[in-house]
Parts: structure tokens; sequence; C-alpha cells
């Protein structure tokens, strides 16, 4: 049975308090969110627009012993644009697959529509490299402070861990609320090692930024 | 040597001087409010009560009257490196009546803020010996993330000798309860 965490609760990922054990081999951190319906009224929904879209990403960095992102990776270029970060150890929309092949993130749903996941970053958490020592997960809202569009708006927002087998180990939800209103960027919660095994801490910190990158500055040596 | 205690571990309290630390990081979310963790001591007598409201050293009351029990002062952000706050007890100048001393740190308007000690990073409480060695630390973001009071330890006397014990019990609870409790 997948525990209900609670903001700044820490969890062990290896075991529960009930005796079940998980194989941390893969772990899939699913991502999923409903957009708030606008109320729209009956003739609202005669003409009714479409569901707006919102563009929600999720994004992982890896950190080492001292909280910190080592490989920035480098710029490419990609479809006739400059990209940075590719390669490193961010993985985002632009540089799914971390060189190692132990952390990937599986696509960009670009609009939240389906039930379920909507986004999942799988992670073979028993074969990362011991450097790194924490892995951070931030969704953010993909051009939110352009388009007016912030986690308040967002309903349904969990974050949950699957374990090899299918298992769920734990979900964290948050449901936008008016304390969101104008939050773009949300670290979501953290993996971390401790004691041999993994942790992970429901953070639920949000920042005004629609961008990952003002985020990932504090995790960066200056 | 530093001893590191485990939880119901009782050591004797070899020189009287020694610190409490208690020190976390400030809030660095865009929303919500700081971070404001309390620690405070009860000086009780044999009845387990507090010998006065005097005796209950916290941050509106930063001394006891033998001088014994002394609070640096309320922190209420978390700013500054090292221990952000501080109570230092010396055992030389405590008065006959006092019989144990609990130490309690708690999260401040926890309920109305909506937060725990797994929200509050690096926070910890720790004991220093009178050489400054850690002889036990507890990070309570770690061991008591959802909880907002701990009972960290007391220092009890047994036939004449001081004594602490490592007591480690959170709760979902506020500083009320401990003033409840030793009344």
């Amino acid at each position: 049975m997948a525990i209900n965490l609670v903001k700044g609760q820490t969890i062990d990922l290896r075991k529960n308090d009930k005796g079940e054990t998980f194989d941390l081999s893969k772990v899939t951190m699913g991502l999923g969110w409903d957009v708030r319906q606008k109320n729209t009224g009956f003739l609202g929904k005669l003409f009714a627009p479409k569901e707006e879209e919102f563009d929600l990403d999720a994004i992982a960095f890896l950190l080492d012993g001292n909280d910190k992102v080592q490989n920035l990776g480098r710029t490419v270029n990609q479809n006739g644009r400059q990209v940075g970060l590719f390669e490193g150890d961010v993985i985002f929309f632009n540089s799914m697959r971390h060189p190692s092949g132990n952390i990937w993130l599986t696509g960009d749903n670009r609009t939240g529509a389906g039930d379920g996941d909507d986004e999942q970053i799988i992670v073979k958490l028993d074969s990362l490299d011991p450097i790194y020592q924490k892995i951070i997960f931030v969704v953010s809202i993909y051009q939110g402070r352009q388009n007016n569009q912030h986690f308040s708006m967002v309903e349904n927002a969990f974050i949950r861990a699957v374990d090899a087998n299918g298992k769920e180990i734990t979900r964290y939800s948050l449901s936008g609320d008016t304390s969101l209103n104008g939050m773009c960027t949300m670290v979501f919660a953290e993996a971390y090692r401790r004691d041999g095994g993994w942790k992970f801490r429901a953070i639920g910190e949000p920042h005004q930024t629609d961008s990952f990158l003002e985020i990932l500055k504090k995790y960066v040596n200056a | 040597m530093a001893i590191n205690l485990q939880k119901g571990q009782r050591e004797a309290i070899n020189a009287p001087q020694f610190t409490i630390g208690l020190g976390w990081d400030t809030n660095s979310a865009s929303t919500g409010t700081s971070f404001d963790l309390d620690t405070s001591v009860f000086v009780l007598g044999d009845n387990k009560r507090l010998l006065s409201d005097s005796h209950f050293v916290f941050y509106n009351n930063l001394k006891t009257p033998d001088g014994a029990v002394e609070h640096s002062g309320d922190n209420l952000t978390g700013d500054g490196d090292g221990d952000d706050e501080q109570i230092k007890v010396d055992l030389s100048k405590i008065g006959s009546a006092a019989a144990e001393i609990c130490v309690v740190v708690t999260v401040h308007d926890a309920e109305n803020r909506r937060q725990n000690f797994g929200q509050i990073r690096n926070s910890y409480i720790r004991v220093l010996d009178g050489a400054n060695n850690e002889v036990l630390k507890y990070e309570l973001e770690e061991d008591f993330s959802i909880e907002t009071a701990v009972e960290f330890g007391r220092i009890y006397k047994r036939n004449n000798e001081w004594k602490f014990e490592a007591v480690g019990v959170g709760m979902k609870d506020g500083l009320e309860f401990f003033l409840n409790k030793y009344n």
C-alpha cells in the first residue's frame, strides 16, 4: 500500500513500516496534473473553448555530495537552435537521456491530457554512480509567466515513485490553492542516499520563476 | 573524544558546563513564512514540576534566577551559520532544589504556518560538552520529519551526580504541551 506523504515528510524507498520491500533497480518517478476547468456556465459550455493547455515539464538535477550539479553538459545544435546543458547531469526536455543510461525522461507531454502519469523520469537507483548523492525533481510551467499560468490553477498534481515491479512506493499530492498564485515552478521532491539506501522527501517548494534554470543556479558552483 | 548517544542512553556529565545548540536554514521558497525554531529548557524539582515560572527558560525568559541556565536569544528565521540559538547550562551554579532539566525544541506557530521539521533544511539540535565536543545530535528534518516538537534530552541528578539522557521523542505538538506537562 503506497504511503501518501505530507510536505516535509521523508521515507525510506527500500521498505515501508508495514514490512513491504521494494525493488529499486528501476524506479519510475511519475508526475501528473490536471488543469482546473474554467467555470464557464451554461452558455459558456455551449461555446466551450478548448481546455487551456498547460505545458508542465518534469526536470531532474543529479547532485553530488556537496549538493552541486557537477556536469553541465555542452551546447549543441538542435533543429537549428543552440541548446545548452546537453548530456549533463540535468535531465529535461532538451536532454532526456543521461549519458550513463541510468536516468531518463520518457517524453514531453505538452498539454497535460490523459489520466495517470503525464510525464515520467525513470531512474535505475541501484546502478546510479556513487558520486550522485541526491536527485531533485522539479516541475516548471513552460512559459508560465507570459501565459499567466500558475500552480494555483493546477489540480491533482502529484509525484509518485513506482518500483521495478510496478508497485507504488509512495505518492505526494498537492492541489493548487491561492498560496500558489503567481508560482510557476515547484521543487517537488528529492531522492537522496542515506544509510546505504535511498530515501525520498516531499518538498513542495514553490517559486515564481517559470524557468528551472533559476532554480539550477543554487546547485551550481559559482 | 565525542560520545554519540543512542536514544535512551545515559551518560554521566563530567564537566558542569555544556551548551545546547540549535541550528537550521532559512526558508528559501518564494512563498510561506519563515521557519522559527525554538529551544527551551524546563528546570524541575523532585515533583517533576517547574521550580517557578522563571525556571522555564525560553525566548521570553532568557535566564534562571541562579544564572545556571542562559538562553542566547530568539532567532526568528535561522539566519546565520552554525548554531542559531544556544542555551548554556552551568550545573555548578544551579540551585539545590533542581532535580531535572528538560530540553525541548519546537517549531513556532507550526499549526498556523503548516510547517514541520521535515521542511526545515539542515535543522539540528545538539549538546556540546565543556570542551566543545559534540555529545549528541539529532538531525530534526530526518529523524522527526512530520513532527513539530521534540523532547530532546534530560539532565537529571542521581546520587548527587548529574547525568544526561538522550530522549528523542517527537510529537505533533507545540511548546504549550510541555508547559502543561511541567506546570
